[in-house]
């Protein structure tokens, strides 16, 4: 399944907060989006993801979710979004529940699931007893669980230390070269764009409009930390965000 | 300390080494720095509580016998501890505390399951909201003691108008607090249930209850201390048995043990409600940090 972002504006009263995005979302492929702070990343996340409406434009489905898939649309977030009152393993079921699957079943994509990510030993574990990784890690079990067509990623390593960001960041690669999943990747932090994109698209400042979409071809897998294509992609991407970014550091929040 | 550090760094620790004995060849004393982070920060201290009581009930009975304190003014403690032994062996007791008890957990639970519920539907309904929240802000500032001849008049003299003044009293603050506990459920979990298309149902059932549950669980705390209030004010206006009729004919008497007896079941009373509370508490909400 491909979506289709299609000449999107939104405003918010007086606030135009992105003006005319289009853009292709292909099936296996990892689209980055970076951009300054504010200019309408989680914005566009939540309307691709169908969680509030765009004034004008559209998201276009093109063909259908794979089979069995139970939520086509998957959000990971930035803060984890896990019940505190639920173990891992309720946490998990949670999004399982409304479907009816039966306890055998729901047991087994639950199992299933806490293998790929590695999480089996937790379990039992309530959220305060997990550090930050864990806690995305059992965000992502979650997302996977519900076998997505599309992974929306908001900022999802955003909250973690920088070394349990890198390890993170190789699970999320390791995943992706099993499964192919599909997913839009919203970050500050180039690197991780630059790594975990097929594609990388800059937004400017607010109104946030595209930039620039930067296409990389080295596979996924391929991509060494210290590639010298991918530090030279990187650093044209800072040249191309570096005005943006002060500029929209200087605005006043609801200039 | 700073070349046990640097130990696998060769060059750097023979800088360090150089370095170290400078900052005690100029003769300055070594302090440590003042730790400034105490306080402001509450912890139990289980045996402070209990000693207390004792000191002030010792004070209490010295003063008493010595004829410090007049026994016109306060009764001796013993005495009233005598007092209690009688109210237990003549079963005085229990034909007090049966009726009292009974009409607070009907009272209270009628009021407190009708408070959580319209709070919770004032919560995820804005028409609930914007119809209940002035009538709820209309009646909360009523001192409901003050209807208690109107609910005689709609409930009889019996145990129905008590009833009825307890769930009042308790329904209000239920409300409020219900409502202001389902307002800061964390909206990032309810939009999460969302983006996994969970039902209407299933958000309320799973996220936005248990969300909501430290909030109702301290208005329970506050609801139920009035509960007792209002228990006793119900039972001096007119019953014939209950701790509030025996505080009351005591105090008519100026028997002033008896008086004292009664007053230390009304807050024994309170002080198990919350030791009650504070043990589901601590069960349900077993996942806060
Ligand atoms: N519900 C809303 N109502 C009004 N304004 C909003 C709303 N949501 C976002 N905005 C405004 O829209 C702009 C874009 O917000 P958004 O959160 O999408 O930015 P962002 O690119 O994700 O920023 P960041 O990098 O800080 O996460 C901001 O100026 C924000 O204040
Ligand atoms: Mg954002």
């Amino acid at each position: 399944m491909d979506l289709r972002v299609d000449a999107l504006s939104h405003r918010y009263g007086n606030l135009e907060v992105l003006s005319d995005i289009s853009l292709d979302i292909p099936a296996g492929q990892v689209v980055s989006i970076i951009g300054p702070s504010g200019c309408g990343k989680s914005t566009l996340l939540r309307f691709i993801g169908g969680l509030e409406r765009p004034s004008e434009g559209q998201i276009i489905q093109r063909g259908q979710p794979p089979e069995g898939s139970l939520n086509p649309l998957t959000y990971v977030f930035q803060d984890f979004a896990l019940l505190p009152w639920r173990t891992v393993a309720g946490n998990i079921a949670l999004v399982l529940e409304d479907h009816g699957l039966g306890s055998a079943r729901q047991d087994e994509i639950i199992t299933n699931v806490l293998a790929r990510t590695k999480l089996s030993e937790f379990r039992d574990a309530l959220p305060k007893q997990l550090s930050g990784g864990m806690k995305q890690r059992v965000a992502i079990a979650r997302a996977l669980a519900v076998n997505p067509a599309v992974m929306l990623m908001d900022e999802p390593l955003s909250a973690l230390d920088s070394q349990t960001r890198e390890l993170l960041m190789d699970d999320l690669i390791d995943l992706w070269a099993r499964e192919r999943f599909t997913a839009v990747y919203v970050t500050h932090n180039l690197a991780e764009a630059v790594r975990l994109g097929h594609q990388i698209v800059v937004l400017s400042r607010r109104p946030g409009k595209i930039r620039e979409i930067i296409t990389i071809e080295t596979p996924l897998d391929a991509r060494r930390r210290s590639d010298p294509e991918l530090a030279s992609i990187e650093e044209r991407l800072w040249s191309v965000m570096r005005d943006e970014a002060q500029a929209a550091d200087l605005e006043l929040v609801d200039g | 300390m700073a070349d046990t550090t640097h130990h696998s760094l060769g060059a750097q620790t023979e800088r360090t080494a150089a370095g170290a004995d400078k900052p005690h060849s100029a003769g300055e004393a070594n302090t440590t720095v003042r730790y400034r982070g105490g306080g402001f920060r509450t912890h139990s201290i289980f045996w402070v509580g209990p000693v207390v009581f004792v000191v002030l009930i010792a004070v209490w009975e010295w003063g008493t016998q010595t004829g410090f304190i007049s026994n016109l003014t306060l009764p001796k403690p013993s005495d009233v501890l005598g007092t209690f032994g009688e109210l237990w062996r003549t079963g005085t007791l229990f034909e007090h505390l049966i009726p009292s008890l009974t009409r607070f957990a009907v009272g209270s639970a009628m009021g407190c399951l009708a408070g959580v519920i319209i709070g919770v539907m004032i919560g995820l309904f804005s028409h609930v909201r914007a119809g209940l929240v002035p009538v709820v802000a209309a009646i909360f500032p009523i001192p409901k003691i003050a209807l208690l001849p109107l609910f005689i008049i709609w409930f009889g003299i019996g145990e129905g108008s008590k009833y009825a003044l307890i769930a009042l009293g308790t329904f209000t603050p239920m409300v409020v607090a219900t409502y202001g506990a389902v307002d800061n459920v964390d909206r990032t979990l309810i939009r999460m249930g969302q983006s996994f298309s969970l039902s209407w149902a299933s958000i309320v059932r799973k996220i936005v209850l248990p969300g909501a549950m430290p909030g109702i669980f301290s208005g329970l705390r506050v609801s139920l201390a009035i509960g007792i209030i209002l228990l006793v004010a119900a039972e001096m206006l007119g019953a014939r048995r209950g701790i509030g009729a025996y505080i009351l004919e005591a105090g008519s008497l100026y028997d002033l043990e008896r008086l004292f007896a009664g007053v230390i079941i009304l807050s024994a009373l309170g002080v198990v409600v919350n030791f009650v509370l504070g043990l589901i508490e601590d069960r349900v909400l077993r996942w806060r940090s």
